[in-house]
């Protein structure tokens, strides 16, 4: 069985060996990169300077809570706002693996520009196992490119270091525990965040509207987890469609978009199963996501499919 | 420590199986399907799995030396998905597309209950499933252990020698008995 503690006391002298200067890790503020971030932190110290990228796609807060999440780990760390940039990049983009590509590729860029600046060598990423087996190689199919391997440019200028290759989620929390880290039991987050969220071109104008809708989701769904309403899902959230049905509100013809409520349990997310959520609460999140997004939200469904033949995320 | 390692046909969930034994405290590894037999029977292995595999290729492919590792073993090999199939082609039996493809929870049926490889596994059981091709016809020297609804072999052995086949995946968490199964294989290893 694995064994967290193990794995810290084997991890943390190959660290000390690999990483011979000044490492940038990219940091989210997720599971991953959290844990990935404490065993370099161990290993390296303060020659590792901690990277975050708000990429104008993260959750409500997001950007606030992990500044004062570094602050508390004591991290040397840089906070880069570049929603203009991927915004830009972005635009026109419908096609799910163009975007993902282009992401990472992004990523890539301005990790290099902090490293070129501040002379870093190495770049450490929390790469778990399902992120490379999805993103496929010369025997696997590519399911999905994930920002952190599929999505890794073809050429570039950084040493890559990746201790968690072989862990899934499961066993990453086991270690984040070990290592008393408060984000252990945090649920899954995509590195290209709301961008996978929105299906067809992820706009800010639509990036608002999933935002304001996975808070809803995952507000409510915490709520009547604590209330003991129903398990706990691995992951939930809401996700964009484009696709604009008639209503009425208020008297008045609506023709917004659709948002679908996404909710599963898994361990380690290469199977899942739905998450059955309670009719009364899907009944609070569609009424809250309604009256909260007026015109732009008349529509709400939710999702029954497990993985395979679906994936967690839409994209 | 009993040694089995998992042979990489290239499917989504060859590191899951890889994990399974590993959390079974077996002495294991994902090797290449080109790795030369004469090099596994070198590392004095207890039993192999062949993995599923890249799209189709438990159709038509040949993947790597598995043909080889049928033909030589005489430890226990489970061949799962692609593996599965490959195992049923290599011995005579016929693989098609599926008239209705199996993707997600299906419901296993066992059809002998004094098979070793499913002790302690219920007469009917939930299991996860991802496949475009199946199993149609049996090779010789062969008989079926499960079947599903829309899939007649969902399970197989060797009457003689310690092969099997499943078409379903015991290594996913969602598999009721996943475990269990794999719990079997390694006693069957160990002997």
């Amino acid at each position: 069985m694995f064994d967290g503690e193990k794995f810290i006391t084997k991890t943390v002298p190959t660290l000390q060996e690999d990483i011979k200067d000044k490492a940038l890790i990219a940091f989210s503020g997720g599971v991953d990169s959290t844990v990935c971030t404490a065993l370099v932190n161990k290993a390296i110290g303060n020659r590792l300077i901690a990277v975050h990228v708000d990429t104008g796609y993260m959750r409500k807060n997001e950007p606030g809570n992990v500044k004062k999440m570094m602050k508390e780990m004591g991290l040397n760390f840089r906070f880069i706002d570049a929603s203009k940039e991927f915004y830009d990049a972005l635009k026109g983009v419908e096609d799910p693996e163009k975007k993902r590509k282009i992401i990472g590729e992004k990523f890539i860029r301005i990790f290099e520009k902090v490293a070129k600046k501040e002379k870093i060598e190495y770049l450490v990423q929390g790469t778990i196992a399902p992120d490379w087996i999805e993103s496929g190689d010369e025997l696997r199919d590519t399911i999905k490119s994930h920002h952190n391997v599929g999505g890794l440019p073809e050429t570039m200028h950084l040493k890559l270091v990746e201790p968690l290759r072989d862990l899934y989620k499961d066993e990453v929390r086991k270690v984040a525990r070990v290592l008393g880290l408060k984000v252990s039991e945090r649920q899954p987050f995509p590195g290209p965040g709301l961008a996978v969220r929105i299906i067809g071109e992820a706009t800010p104008e639509r990036t608002k509207i999933v935002r304001e809708a996975c808070d809803i989701v995952e507000k409510e769904i915490e709520n009547a987890v604590e209330k003991k309403l129903m398990e706990k899902p691995w992951q939930y959230f809401a996700v964009l469609i484009p696709i604009k049905t008639v209503g009425v509100q208020g008297d008045k013809r609506a023709y917004g978009y659709t948002i679908a409520i996404r909710a599963v349990q898994s361990v380690d997310a290469m199977t899942c199963k739905y998450s059955d959520i309670p009719h009364t609460v899907l009944d609070t999140i569609s009424t809250k996501i309604t009256n909260a997004l007026g015109d732009k939200i008349n529509r709400i469904v939710y999702d029954v499919t497990n993985k395979p033949p679906g994936t967690v995320e839409w994209e | 420590m009993v040694r089995i390692y998992v042979i990489d046909n290239g499917g989504q969930w060859t590191h899951r199986e890889w994990r399974t034994l590993r959390d079974l405290d077996v002495d294991t590894k994902i090797v290449p399907n080109t790795t030369a037999f004469q090099d596994l029977s070198n590392e004095e292995i207890d039993g192999l799995v062949l993995s599923g595999g890249a799209p189709r290729i438990g159709l038509e492919d040949n993947p790597g030396n598995c043909a080889e590792y049928l033909e030589k073993a005489e430890f226990p090999i489970l061949g799962i998905c692609a593996g599965h199939q490959f195992m049923a082609r290599f011995f005579g039996g016929a693989v098609e597309p599926s008239e209705i493809p199996e993707f997600g929870k299906i419901e296993l049926v066992l059809l002998t209950a004094n098979e070793s490889l499913f002790e302690g596994v219920s007469k009917k059981s939930i299991v996860w499933e991802s496949h475009n091709d199946e199993v149609i016809r049996l090779p010789k020297d062969f008989e079926i252990l499960g079947e599903s609804k829309n899939c007649k072999i969902q399970a197989m052995r060797h009457k003689k020698k310690q092969l099997y086949g499943l078409q379903f995946h015991p290594e996913v968490e969602h598999t009721e008995y996943g475990e269990q199964i794999f719990k079997n294989f390694v006693k069957l290893c160990e002997k």
